[in-house]
């Protein structure tokens, strides 16, 4: 199948890609061989840094950081514009983007990051603030002690779902009638607090209305704290920017191992997607490389070599045999600085082609864990290659 | 059936999209069902845990999985060896031979459909651990195949260029319980000019493996190879409308098979909207459609979303100048074939179905399409509005005579 622009990778890059592509008019493909990091992460949007500012943040980060190449204002412009998809879908993201806040995360500790779900606007919590606890019984992937361990005033209630994972609690809650039950037990107990703490699990498709029913129902504040994977916040991001993205008529390949392309002097005309059966073809005028790092599957790495996994461009490395002697659980380790060189028309440096361009955790220099860049270096780094590769179609 | 389980980095990814997981907390899920237990069961030693025959084979985490795990595959070899290490239970005997319960049931379909409604034979599926509270498929006697041999009713509007000739596989289901969603697809075949047979066939084995009978799978997948391979050899495509049929034929056949035969029918076997679209993009056929006037919501099947490519039916569909289509592809119905037969799933799939049926009714829809028959029973357990084959709503816009529902 023959499309303007196919999008390698459904990640936040490649998904945020993929639609501003499509709302102008642009026939796109997303081809990927699974889903993304976003999925599993906290639904969260970390922009830059760990103090009260991003953009001053953004200032002390290297040059070659990707961000430099974004510019501020295209960056507080795309996330603004992720916001306005987000909420009209009807997931709101709370925050100012050139700012940070803190999350508690379920071991108690504090997570900095910038936008989060409605579902934890009120999650921002300062010493001595109280707050209840809603527990369930048996859960898995969440930790009330640890949390009554760093917050001793914290009264914790158990509810017995019936179910110890977070997906199965979540999946009961959009069932109106287990909810109803769910806010009859709550009436019931004792709760000293305005605010109250529960995992993330208010649902994974009526998040709104299930919030939006405990709290006028309890006349409480509630917010989510993020659990471990497999996580719904993750998971209603990642549904959220699918079905936004399929709204505006952008076509899926999933499951979908590229086993080869094909080119012409300095362009790329199309990708083979190895099925049983028979393979699918995927051409198109421009293709945006978004497979993400090593941990996605986008690069790959031996004790040897570093390689890209699609195309195999060249990828960019600060150090070589050293690599392998530092400690590896050291936050900023050289080998994530590794990844895809691009110039500022996010076009690879060290590849041959004219028509593809390359954004989200791929690039070289991001080191999205030392910078607290995740999602929001994805975001604007896709939305930063569509343009350009909107211009280079027309 | 390989899969390589040493590449999972545990991510959870695949445990997000199970239904299985989603709906019965004694399930799991992907991961620990999969590469996690398969590392145990490597040895030998271990015996598989029950748990396993909870598992649909939906295959939404084999799609998930970014690292090529395919977990499902796992799974249905541990579900195989639970089923020969423990034995065959009477529902598991029942539906692995699916195919010979739908021939005699359609031969002697006025009496099978009393019985399967009949207060005395509910009694009897109960006490062999089968649902009694939800309808039987009704068997219809002139089947498919019957209808094979008779000549073509509809006469060939728009003889392309060259013709293209096909040779269609319809599975159980539209041979004995849906032939006239069957024949509407042959008709529709034939309005653009495509020469189609219906092949000798059974059933594509799925069932069989599904309930832990390899051996009978491949007994099936052999008698339908020796047919189907020899029209590929005579440069026939094969054609499938029932999407989990599909897709044994193109993944599952290669490997049960383990012969050339199994790849070439792989190789040459077509989902039929996919088909159309092909002949459209070479120009051999064009689509003129009337307008339809209707809001539907289109229930993706697992097996076709494991596809991995863009829904054919859905792209065709949405060409009708009227149609407003709604793809729901989030949720399993939570039937998948025999599977919700079973009384042991039935929360399990209760649950699924609810889940579905919500999502598809929510933009108030006048009809629900799905390629799927098992899909269509089952989310016509769930609600009022018509549930009806894409094919009908096809068959409308091109004006070929029919009954349609939902209209
Ligand atoms: C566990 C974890 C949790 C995180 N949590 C957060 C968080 O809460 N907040 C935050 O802001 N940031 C978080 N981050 C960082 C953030 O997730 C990433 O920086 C960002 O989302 C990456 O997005 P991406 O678009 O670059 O790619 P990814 O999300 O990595 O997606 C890559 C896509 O490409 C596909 N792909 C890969 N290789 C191939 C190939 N060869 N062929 C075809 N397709 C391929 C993959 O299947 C996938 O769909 C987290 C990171 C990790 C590892
Ligand atoms: S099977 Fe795949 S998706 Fe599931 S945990 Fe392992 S790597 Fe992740
Ligand atoms: S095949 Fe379906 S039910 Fe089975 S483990 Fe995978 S996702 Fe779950």
């Amino acid at each position: 199948m023959k499309f303007d622009v196919a999008v390698i990778g459904s990640g936040m890059s490649g998904l945020m890609a993929s639609i501003y592509l499509a709302e102008r008019g642009v026939s796109t493909a997303v081809v990927s061989r699974g889903n993304p990091i976003c999925s599993i992460s906290s639904g969260c949007i970390d922009i830059a840094g760990s103090g009260p500012d991003t953009l001053k943040a953004i200032d002390s980060f290297p040059g070659e950081h990707p961000y430099h190449k974004v510019g501020k204002e295209a960056l507080l412009e795309s996330i603004e514009y992720f916001q306005e998809l987000m909420s009209k879908h009807g997931l709101e993201y709370d925050g100012d983007s050139r700012k940070n806040r803190s999350i508690l995360t379920p071991i108690g500790k504090r997570r900095v990051t910038s936008l989060v779900p409605f579902t934890m606007k009120a999650a921002e919590t300062a010493d001595g603030d109280a707050f209840h606890i809603i527990s369930f019984k048996d859960i898995k992937d969440f930790f009330p002690s640890y949390l009554t361990g760093r917050f001793p005033d914290a009264q914790v209630s158990v509810f017995d779902a019936g179910t110890h994972t977070t997906v199965g609690i979540a999946t009961k809650m959009d069932n109106d009638d287990f909810l109803v039950s769910f806010v009859n037990w709550i009436r019931e107990q004792e709760i000293a607090r305005d605010k109250i703490a529960i995992p993330a699990i208010l649902g994974i498709t009526k998040t709104r209305e299930i919030h939006d029913r405990l709290e006028r129902d309890t006349g409480r504040t509630f917010f989510e704290i993020p659990t471990l994977p497999p996580s719904i916040p993750g998971l209603r991001l990642y549904r959220s920017l699918r079905k936004i993205a399929e709204g505006k008529g952008v076509s899926f390949f999933s499951s979908a191992e590229i086993s080869d392309f094909g080119k012409e002097r300095k362009k790329i005309l199309g990708l083979t997607i190895k099925k049983p059966g028979r393979p699918d073809y995927v051409d198109a005028e421009a293709f945006i490389l978004a497979t993400g790092s090593f941990v996605s599957g986008g690069l790959f790495s031996d004790r040897n070599k570093f390689s890209e996994t699609v195309f195999d461009i060249p990828v960019h490395s600060p150090a070589g045999e050293e690599l392998f002697n530092e400690d590896f659980f050291k936050l900023g380790h050289p080998i994530e600085k590794s990844g895809i060189r691009v110039n500022d028309r996010f076009i690879p440096e060290d590849s041959e082609f004219e028509n593809l361009f390359a954004a989200g955790s791929i690039l070289a220099h991001s080191e999205t864990m030392k910078y607290g860049c995740g999602h929001g270096m994805a975001i604007s780094t896709g939305v930063a290659a569509a343009k350009h590769a909107e211009e280079y179609i027309r | 059936m390989r899969s390589s389980f040493e590449n999972c980095i545990r991510c959870t990814i695949c445990v997000e999209e199970c239904p299985a997981f989603k709906a019965n907390p004694e399930y799991p899920g992907p991961k620990q069902a999969g590469p996690d237990a398969e590392r145990f069961r490597l040895d030998g030693v271990e015996t598989v845990d029950k748990w396993i025959t909870l598992c649909t084979q939906c295959k939404r985490c084999d799609y998930a999985c970014p690292y090529g795990v395919d977990p499902s595959k796992l799974i249905l070899k541990a579900q195989i060896r639970y089923v020969t290490e423990n034995g065959r239970t009477l529902p598991q005997v029942l539906f692995a031979n699916f195919h010979y319960v739908a021939v005699l049931g359609s031969m002697f379909s006025v009496i099978t459909n009393v019985i399967t409604s009949s207060v005395l034979i509910k009694r009897l599926l109960r006490s062999i651990g089968l649902r009694s509270d939800i309808p039987f498929p009704r068997f219809r006697f002139r089947t498919l195949q019957r209808f094979r041999n008779q000549s073509a009713v509809h006469k060939p509007v728009a003889a392309a260029a060259k013709p293209r000739k096909v040779a269609f596989f319809h599975g159980c289901y539209l041979n004995s319980n849906a032939p006239d969603e069957g024949r509407m697809i042959l008709a529709v075949l034939e309005h653009f000019g495509i020469r189609v047979v219906v092949p000798k066939q059974i059933c594509c084995g799925l069932p069989a493996l599904g309930n832990g009978d390899l051996a009978k799978a491949r007994g099936f997948a052999t008698e339908n190879s020796k047919e189907l391979a020899k029209y590929v050899d005579e440069g026939w495509d094969i054609i499938y409308s029932c999407t989990s049929c599909g897709r044994t034929l193109i993944y599952d056949y290669p490997e049960i098979l383990g012969t050339d035969e199994g790849n070439r029918i792989s190789e040459n076997t077509w989902n039929l909207y996919e088909y159309l679209l092909l002949l459209r993009d070479e120009r051999r056929i064009e689509f003129e459609f009337k307008p339809v006037k209707r809001v539907i919501s289109y229930h993706i099947p697992c097996h076709l979303r494991g596809r991995g490519v863009p829904y054919p039916a859905g792209d065709i569909i949405r060409q009708i100048p009227g149609i407003e289509l709604h793809i729901q592809d989030e949720n399993c119905c939570g039937f998948s074939g025999s599977y919700g037969f079973k009384e042991k799933n039935k929360h399990t799939t209760d649950t699924l179905g609810r889940i579905a049926v919500e999502s598809l009714t929510k933009a108030n829809p006048q009809a629900i399409i799905s390629d799927c028959g098992s899909c269509r029973m089952q989310i016509s357990n769930f609600t009022d509005t018509a549930v009806v084959d894409p094919i009908q709503v096809l068959c409308e816009a091109l004006g070929i005579r029919t009954s349609v529902a939902g209209g």
